[in-house]
């Protein structure tokens, strides 16, 4: 409306009118804007801001009025800038609002970003939760004990027990044959060596092809072991016969075989007490250890005797030798005793045979001793 | 396989202790720990138990009191000697009942209980 009285006005209108008209048109576009914006804002900022424009507009009508009449008025200017600042004053706190309005909702939009946040984490916790309670888990006596280890023991310990808590993939086969299901027998180019192995040994045991006879073999075998139990020990069933033979790599038994216990450590005090000796406080291998340290000792007895003996043996012949030398060099010196008297006559004193010598005969023969040694 | 004179009236046992290197007495070389483990474990032999039974040992009252004795290998420090755990603590358990005792003379029960320790040994993994 006043839009359209501007531009009514306006060829009429001095430069002075001209700007305050462009300053009309300026704010009608900022509050239309501002109402745009704020359609559903609380209603005190357009009130505001409503009764604030009436004033300007009053104040810039009766401006016009009082031009059209010739008669301008001080007052009137002063009026129409003071309704201008007013307005001027309101549309900065309308962009104040505008501005937080703006952050409100950005808020509003975060929270709400946050809201379905924290929804979805709890809805997925609360899957997590069903997830697990759904899982299986072992059963534990709750009034039973419980015991405390360390993964590293509980590893160690899997390792230890796994070569007899589940056969080697090549041994499966020869499980699953030997357990009474004929309709799992197939042909496997390990069940055939089995077959040749055994056709050679001439038992037909379950490795034989033809299930049937499997079946025929274990019942009459059942069937004997039923008749005569005690037997048992001595007669196994055909088909445990390939378990118990070490030769056949196929064996795997979630227990202890009977080579196994026939071969370990109370088959061993069996023997003894079979022996007559009595197992308790025995040690085959300390007994070994005192018999090999009585033999040392009584070798090294021997050996020390031997060469006792040998030593005196030695001493005796060095002696007989010694003595030999002596009677020996006696004779010698007896008979050099002679000669030298004889030269002593003819030549004169030597310079070996003084005369001295002959008086101590048995100084010389010292002298002689320790030169040998 | 024989075994010693056996009586009710001996004092029960404590478990041997386990395995520290140190000097325990020996009984035909072997200490009281590694006899008892070979012959708890012999027991997850149905076949042996079968033998056992044939002997009439699994109604010799000393021999059932041993049996009872023998119940410390389910609980540590023993239990993790067990090299054959499942059949050994089942068998341990069932030689406790009067009636496997009893029933385990029949060689058609054993063969069963091997057969089925078989198949579970084969299949045990793959129920998951």
């Amino acid at each position: 409306m006043s839009l359209s009285h501007s531009e009514l006005c306006y060829p009429k209108l001095s430069s002075n009118h001209m700007h305050v008209h462009y300053l009309v048109q300026e704010q009608e576009r900022s509050k239309t804007y501002a109402f745009n914006m704020d359609k559903d804002l609380c209603t005190p900022m357009g009130e505001l801001l409503d009764c604030r424009f009436e004033r300007l507009e009053k104040a810039l009508n009766v401006m016009i009025d009082s031009l059209a009449k010739n008669t301008p008025s001080e007052k009137l200017a002063e009026e129409l800038v003071s309704a201008q600042e007013d307005l001027n004053d309101g549309l900065k706190l309308l962009e104040r609002h505008q501005n937080n309005y703006g952050r409100i909702q950005q808020l509003r939009q975060e929270t709400s970003l946050l809201d379905t946040q924290i929804k979805d984490i709890a809805s997925s916790l609360w899957n997590m939760r069903k997830e697990l309670k759904a899982v299986p888990t072992t059963a534990h006596p709750m009034n039973g004990q419980r015991y405390r280890f360390t993964t590293a023991e509980l590893l160690a310990y899997g390792r230890r027990i796994s070569r007899n808590t589940l056969p080697p993939p090549g041994v499966t086969n020869g499980v699953d044959m030997s357990t009474p299901e004929p309709s799992q027998t197939t042909q496997t180019p390990f069940t055939s060596f089995n077959t040749s192995f055994n056709g050679t040994v001439g038992t037909p045991g379950p490795m034989s092809a033809t299930p049937n006879t499997t079946l025929d073999t274990q019942t009459t075998s059942q069937q004997l072991a039923a008749a005569k139990p005690n037997t048992t020990e001595a007669k196994l069933p055909q088909h445990l016969k390939p378990a118990v033979n070490p030769l056949h790599n196929a064996a795997f038994q979630p227990w202890p075989t009977e080579a196994q216990i026939r071969s370990g450590g109370l088959a061993a005090i069996q023997r003894l007490v079979d022996a007559g000796i009595d197992p308790r406080g025995y040690d085959p291998e300390e007994e070994e250890r005192k018999k090999q340290a009585e033999e040392q000792a009584k070798k090294e007895a021997e050996e020390r005797a031997r060469q006792e003996r040998e030593a005196a043996e030695r001493r005796m012949r060095e002696e007989r030798e010694r003595m030999a030398r002596e009677r020996e060099r006696a004779r010698q010196q007896m008979e050099g005793g002679a000669g030298a008297d004889r030269r002593d006559s003819v030549v004169g004193a030597g310079p070996r045979a003084s005369k001295p010598k002959q008086f101590t005969f048995l100084g010389a023969d010292d002298d002689d001793d320790e030169d040998e040694d | 396989m024989d075994s010693w004179p056996m009586s009710v009236d001996s004092p029960a046992l404590d478990p041997p202790s386990v395995p520290n290197g140190g000097d325990e007495p020996k009984h035909g070389g072997y200490s009281r720990f590694e006899l008892e483990l070979e012959f708890v474990q012999s027991l997850a032999n149905p076949q042996y138990l079968n033998y056992l039974a044939s002997r009439k040992f699994l109604t010799n009252r000393a021999f059932v009191a041993y049996l009872e004795y023998l119940q410390y290998w389910a609980r540590p420090p023993y239990l993790k000697y067990l090299t054959f755990p499942t059949a050994t603590l089942k068998m341990l358990e069932l030689l406790q009942q009067e009636k496997f005792r009893q029933d385990i003379i029949s060689p058609d029960l054993a063969q069963a209980l091997m057969a089925e320790g078989m198949k579970t040994a084969v299949e045990w993994h793959r129920e998951g």
